[in-house]
C-alpha cells in the first residue's frame, strides 16, 4: 500500500468517526468547548483512571502471566477476581467493622481480608488449573479456551450462590443478584486540601493512594520476582519453550501451577482493593472487569508484564474519560472498540515482540 | 437381561421426564424413548430383513415404555403427595373450545397404557427403518419424525400439557444454533458474539413493524429484509477478523457481541450531521449550531430503539384470507408450525450449502486454511460467506422471536445466549445439524422445561415436606432461599462445556471427521474417516 493511500484511510476514519462518534457521546464539538471550560476537570479525570486503571492492570497481570506461559486466553480470571472480592466482603463481614469502628480494628479487618482474599483466589485458580485446562494443554486450542469460558460461567454462579447466602453471611443483603455493599473502611479524606494543605481544584483521596500504593507496589514486585528469581526464571523459560524447559529439567506442570497461583493472588487482591475503592461487588462484575483487563493486556502486549501495566493504566484512563466527556453508557463500546481495534491492526500490543502465527 | 439393559438406561433416563411431569407427559416421551431404543436396537441388530430388527426391537421397546410408565406413577403417587397435592385430582380436556373432566387415576391408566404401546410401536416403526438402504431408511424416519412433530401440538393442546411456549423457544435457539453451526462447525471460526445477529435481526423487525418509529410494514417482507440485515452484519463484522484465528478471533467476535446490544441499548437520542458543518467560523454564535447538512433527526434527537425499555409493541404476522388473530398471543400453535416451517427450511438451505462447493470450502479452510487457499479457495470470500450465511439464520431467528415476543429489550441478547448457542453447538457435536438439534433440545429444553418444573417441585418439597421439620432458623433460611435450581442455569452451561472439552470434544452425536480430528492423537494417523454425516 503507497504512503498516500495510507493518508487517505486514516483521514476517511476519521472523517467517519466525527461523522457517527456524536451518536456514541464522541462529539468534538461539544467536547473541546468543555474541556477548554474546565481543565481541571481533565486532570482530575486522568487521576480517577490512574486509580481505575491499576486495579485492571492488577487483573491484567494475571492474563498475560497466564497467556505468556500456556497460551490461554482464561476466561474465568475475571471471575476468580470477583470472587476474591466476595470473599473479602465475607471476611470483613464476619469481623463486624463498619465506618466507625477504630484504625486499628479497621487495618486487622482489611489485613485479615487481603490474606483470606488472597489464599482463596490462588487456591481457586490453582484448582481451575489443575480440574478444567491441564488435560487439555496439548488439545486444540480453542478447547481450553471454551473450558475457560464454562469455568468463567460455573465461577459466575458461585458468586450468585454465595450472594444469596444472608442466612450465613448478614452483609451480602437480601437480594442475592444485587449488588453487595462494601462498608467504607478506608474514609475519603483528600491528600491534597486536608493533609497536605495545597489549594487545587482537583482531588485525591487517600483511597485513590491506597489503590496506587498497593498496585503498584504489586505489579514492581511482581516485575522483580520474574526477573531475578529462580522459579522467575523458569516461569521465562517454560513460557520461551515448554519443551526446551523440561529437557533442562524444570517441572513445568508446577511452574504452570505455580502462575496460576501468582495470576489468582493478584486478582484476590485486586477484589479487595475494588471493594474497598468502590465500595461495592456484585457477581457480574468479573465479566466486564475481566473483558477490560483482557483488553489492557493484549493493548500492552500480551505475555508482557509492564505492558499490561501500562495497558491497564491507558484503559483505565480511557474509560475515566469516556464517563466524563462521552457518556458513561458508552463506556464498555468504547473499551470493546480499543480492543477489537488492537486485535485487528496491531495483535503484537504496544510492547509486545512479535508472536506472528500464535495470534 | 442384558440385552434389555440399554433399553433400561433410555427408559430411565427418559422417566426422569415423566417422574418431573408426570400424567400425559408419559405419552409423549414413551414416543421418544421408544424411538430412541429402536434406533439403538436397530443399528446394533445382526438381522438384515426390516421386519425382523423391528420385532426384535419392539420387547425392548415395551420395557422402555414400562419405566417410563413407572416414572408416570412414581410422580403420581409419590412426588405429588410430598410436594404437598393430592394424587386424586380432576384433569382438565381442552377439545378447541369445549372442555372434559376426567379423573387423575383414569389419566394415569389410559396415559400409561398408550405410552407403553406407542413406545414399542415407535421402536418397531424406527427399528425397521434402520433394515431399509440408506435413502428409504431416511424417508421413513423423517415422516415419522414428521407425523409426531405434527401431531404432538395438537396433543399437547387437548391435554393441557402445557410444554409449548417452552418448545417454541427451544426451536428459536435450535434456529439460532443451526446458524452458529456453520460459522463454528463447518468453517471452524469460533464465534462468541453470535447474539450479536440475533439482536440484529431482531432489532430490524422491531424497527421496520412497530408503531415506536411509525413504520409497520408486514412481518413477511421483514423476515427478509432482516435476514438480509443480519447477513451485511455479518459481512461488516466478519471483515475486520479475517487475518486473526484461534483465540484472538474468538474474543473480536466476543468484542463485537458486547458492542452491538450496547449500541442498541444506547441508541437513544440520535442525531447525524455532517461533521465540518458545525465548525463555527468569525462571527456565529456557537450556541445557534449551523443546521445546514444535517442527515437524520435533525428537529431533535431521536429516540430510536427505546433504550432499556426496548420496543414494545411489534407487529405480528398476517396470514392473506385468515383472522388476524391467528398469530396472537392466545394460542401457541401458529407460532409452533411457522419456526417449525423455518428450521425446516434453514435445515433443507444448510444441507444444501454444506453439500456445495462453499460448505465443502468451508470444510478444507477448517481443517488447514493454508492448504486450502493454496488449492484455489478464496479465504477471505469462503470466511465472510461462513460468516453472513451464519448470521442469515439468527436474523429469521431474531425476525420470529421480535414478532413472537412482541417486544424487545437490550438485555435479551448478551453474553450469556451467545455461550448457550455455543454450548448447544459443542455439546451435540460441531458441524453435524442433527447433533446440534439434538444438543439444542437437550440444553434448552433442560433449560426452559426441566429446571422450572424442578424448581416448583423443588420449592413446594421444601415447604411441604422438610421445612417443618427443620428447627435452625440460618438452614430453614437458607434451605427457603438458596436451594434453587433456575438460579444455577448458568453454572449448568458451565459444567457442560467443562465437561464436553474435557471428555468428549467432538460432541454427543460427532461428525466423522470432526471425531478424526479430534482423536488425531489418539488414533492411528489416517484412521479411516467412514461415513460422512448422514443427509437430512
Amino acid at each position: 500500500m503507497r504512503p498516500w493511500q495510507k493518508v487517505l484511510i486514516v483521514a476517511v476514519n476519521i472523517y467517519l468517526l466525527l461523522f457517527f462518534g456524536p451518536v456514541a457521546g464522541f462529539d468534538i464539538f461539544r467536547i473541546i468547548p468543555e474541556i477548554a471550560s474546565k481543565p481541571s476537570t481533565l486532570l482530575q479525570q486522568l487521576l480517577i483512571g490512574i486509580a481505575n486503571g491499576s486495579i485492571i492492570a492488577i487483573i491484567a497481570l494475571g492474563y498475560t502471566l497466564v497467556y505468556g506461559i500456556i497460551e490461554l486466553v482464561n476466561f474465568a480470571h475475571g471471575d476468580v477476581y470477583m470472587l476474591g472480592a466476595f470473599m473479602s466482603l465475607t471476611i470483613i463481614g464476619a469481623f463486624g467493622v463498619t465506618a466507625e469502628s477504630t484504625g486499628a480494628q479497621k487495618i486487622v479487618a482489611i489485613l485479615v481480608a487481603f490474606l483470606g482474599a488472597v489464599a482463596f483466589t490462588a487456591t481457586a485458580n490453582v484448582t481451575i488449573e489443575r480440574v478444567a485446562y491441564r488435560r487439555l494443554r496439548n488439545a486444540p486450542r480453542l478447547a481450553s479456551l471454551i473450558s475457560a469460558i464454562g469455568v468463567s460461567f460455573i465461577l459466575q454462579n458461585v458468586g450468585l450462590f454465595w450472594g444469596g447466602l444472608k442466612a450465613f453471611f448478614p452483609i451480602m443483603g437480601v437480594n442475592a443478584a444485587a449488588p453487595k455493599a462494601f462498608p467504607e473502611l478506608i474514609g475519603r479524606i483528600d491528600v491534597f486540601k486536608d493533609i497536605l494543605g495545597w489549594n487545587v481544584p482537583i482531588s485525591f483521596s487517600t483511597k485513590d493512594l491506597l489503590v496506587i500504593t498497593v498496585a503498584s507496589s504489586l505489579m514492581i514486585g511482581l516485575r522483580l520476582f520474574v526477573q531475578y528469581t529462580r522459579l522467575g526464571k523458569a516461569m521465562r523459560a517454560t513460557a520461551e519453550n515448554r519443551d526446551a524447559a523440561k529437557i533442562m529439567g524444570i517441572d513445568v506442570d508446577r511452574v504452570i501451577a505455580f502462575t496460576f497461583l501468582l495470576g489468582g493472588s493478584l486478582a484476590g487482591a485486586a477484589g479487595l482493593l475494588v471493594g474497598l475503592y468502590n465500595n461495592t461487588a456484585v457477581f457480574t462484575m468479573g465479566f466486564t472487569a475481566g473483558l477490560r483487563a483482557f483488553t489492557s493486556a493484549v493493548l500492552g502486549g500480551i505475555g508482557n508484564i509492564t505492558g499490561a501495566m501500562l495497558g491497564g493504566f491507558l484503559i483505565g484512563i480511557l474509560a475515566a474519560f469516556s464517563d466524563q466527556y462521552f457518556s458513561s453508557r458508552w463506556t464498555n463500546a468504547w473499551v470493546f472498540a480499543v480492543l477489537v481495534l488492537v486485535l485487528v491492526f496491531r495483535p503484537t500490543g504496544l510492547l509486545g515482540e512479535s508472536i506472528g502465527q500464535k495470534a | 437381561m442384558q440385552k434389555l439393559r440399554t433399553a433400561l438406561i433410555i427408559g430411565a433416563t427418559s422417566a426422569a421426564i415423566t417422574f418431573l411431569f408426570g400424567g400425559w407427559s408419559a405419552v409423549v416421551v414413551g414416543v421418544i424413548a421408544g424411538a430412541v431404543i429402536g434406533m439403538t436396537y436397530g443399528q446394533r441388530s445382526a438381522l438384515r430383513t426390516p421386519n425382523g430388527i423391528g420385532r426384535e426391537a419392539v420387547v425392548p421397546g415395551l420395557v422402555g415404555g414400562l419405566v417410563v410408565v413407572l416414572g408416570g406413577v412414581i410422580h403420581q403417587f409419590i412426588v405429588r403427595p410430598a410436594t404437598g397435592q393430592s394424587p386424586f385430582f380432576t384433569h382438565t380436556l381442552r377439545f378447541f373450545g369445549s372442555n372434559a373432566q376426567i379423573d387423575s387415576i383414569t389419566v394415569l391408566i389410559i396415559s400409561s397404557v398408550v405410552a407403553i404401546l406407542a413406545a414399542a410401536a415407535a421402536a418397531f416403526l424406527i427399528g425397521s427403518a434402520q433394515g431399509l438402504p440408506p435413502d428409504k431408511r431416511n424417508r421413513q424416519i423423517a415422516f415419522a419424525l414428521g407425523g409426531f412433530l405434527l401431531l404432538f401440538p395438537f396433543y399437547e393442546q387437548i391435554t393441557n400439557l402445557n410444554w409449548m411456549g417452552a418448545l417454541i423457544t427451544v426451536q428459536i435457539y435450535i434456529l439460532l444454533a443451526l446458524g452458529l453451526n456453520i460459522v463454528v462447525g463447518y468453517a471452524g471460526l469460533l464465534d462468541l458474539g453470535y447474539a450479536a445477529f440475533f439482536a440484529i435481526g431482531a432489532y430490524t423487525t422491531a424497527l421496520l413493524n412497530s408503531p415506536r418509529i411509525e413504520i409497520q410494514w408486514n412481518f413477511w417482507l421483514v423476515i427478509w429484509i432482516a435476514a438480509a440485515v443480519a447477513a451485511i452484519a455479518g459481512i461488516v463484522l466478519g471483515a475486520p477478523t479475517l487475518p486473526l484465528r484461534g483465540d484472538y478471533l474468538a474474543i473480536v467476535t466476543l468484542g463485537f457481541g458486547e458492542i452491538v446490544p450496547v449500541i442498541f441499548r444506547n441508541l437513544i437520542a440520535v442525531t447525524i450531521r455532517e461533521p465540518f458543518t458545525r465548525f463555527c467560523f468569525v462571527g456565529c454564535d456557537p450556541a445557534v449550531e449551523v443546521r445546514i447538512a444535517c442527515l437524520y433527526s435533525c428537529e431533535g434527537p431521536l429516540n430510536l430503539t427505546g433504550g432499556e425499555a426496548g420496543v414494545n409493541p411489534i407487529g405480528r404476522p398476517v396470514i392473506p384470507f385468515t383472522p388476524d388473530s391467528l398469530f396472537g398471543s392466545s394460542s401457541y400453535l401458529p407460532w409452533y408450525f411457522l419456526v417449525l416451517a423455518l428450521i425446516v427450511f434453514s435445515i433443507f438451505l444448510i444441507s444444501r450449502l454444506r453439500d456445495s462447493r462453499i460448505g465443502r470450502a468451508w470444510m478444507a479452510m477448517r481443517e488447514d486454511e493454508l492448504a486450502a487457499s493454496q488449492m484455489g479457495i478464496d479465504p477471505v470470500k469462503t470466511k465472510l460467506l461462513a460468516f453472513s450465511m451464519g448470521a442469515t439464520f439468527s436474523g429469521f431467528a431474531g425476525a420470529f422471536y421480535g414478532a413472537y415476543i412482541a417486544a424487545i429489550f437490550p438485555g435479551v441478547f448478551d453474553f450469556s445466549v451467545s455461550v448457550i448457542i455455543l454450548c448447544m453447538v459443542i455439546l451435540g457435536g460441531l458441524g453435524n445439524m442433527i447433533g446440534v438439534i439434538i444438543g439444542g433440545i437437550l440444553i434448552m429444553g433442560t433449560d426452559r422445561l426441566f429446571l422450572p418444573q424442578i424448581a416448583t417441585l423443588l420449592k413446594k418439597f421444601m415447604q411441604v415436606s422438610v421445612l417443618p421439620n427443620v428447627s435452625n432458623e440460618a438452614l430453614r433460611d437458607f434451605l427457603s432461599t438458596s436451594v434453587d435450581p433456575i438460579q444455577m442455569r448458568l453454572a449448568l452451561f458451565g459444567i457442560v462445556l467443562v465437561i464436553m472439552m474435557l471428555v468428549r470434544p467432538e460432541g454427543l452425536v460427532p461428525s466423522a471427521e470432526r471425531r478424526a480430528e479430534l482423536h488425531a492423537g489418539e488414533e492411528p494417523r489416517g484412521a479411516p474417516v467412514t461415513a460422512d454425516e448422514p443427509t437430512t
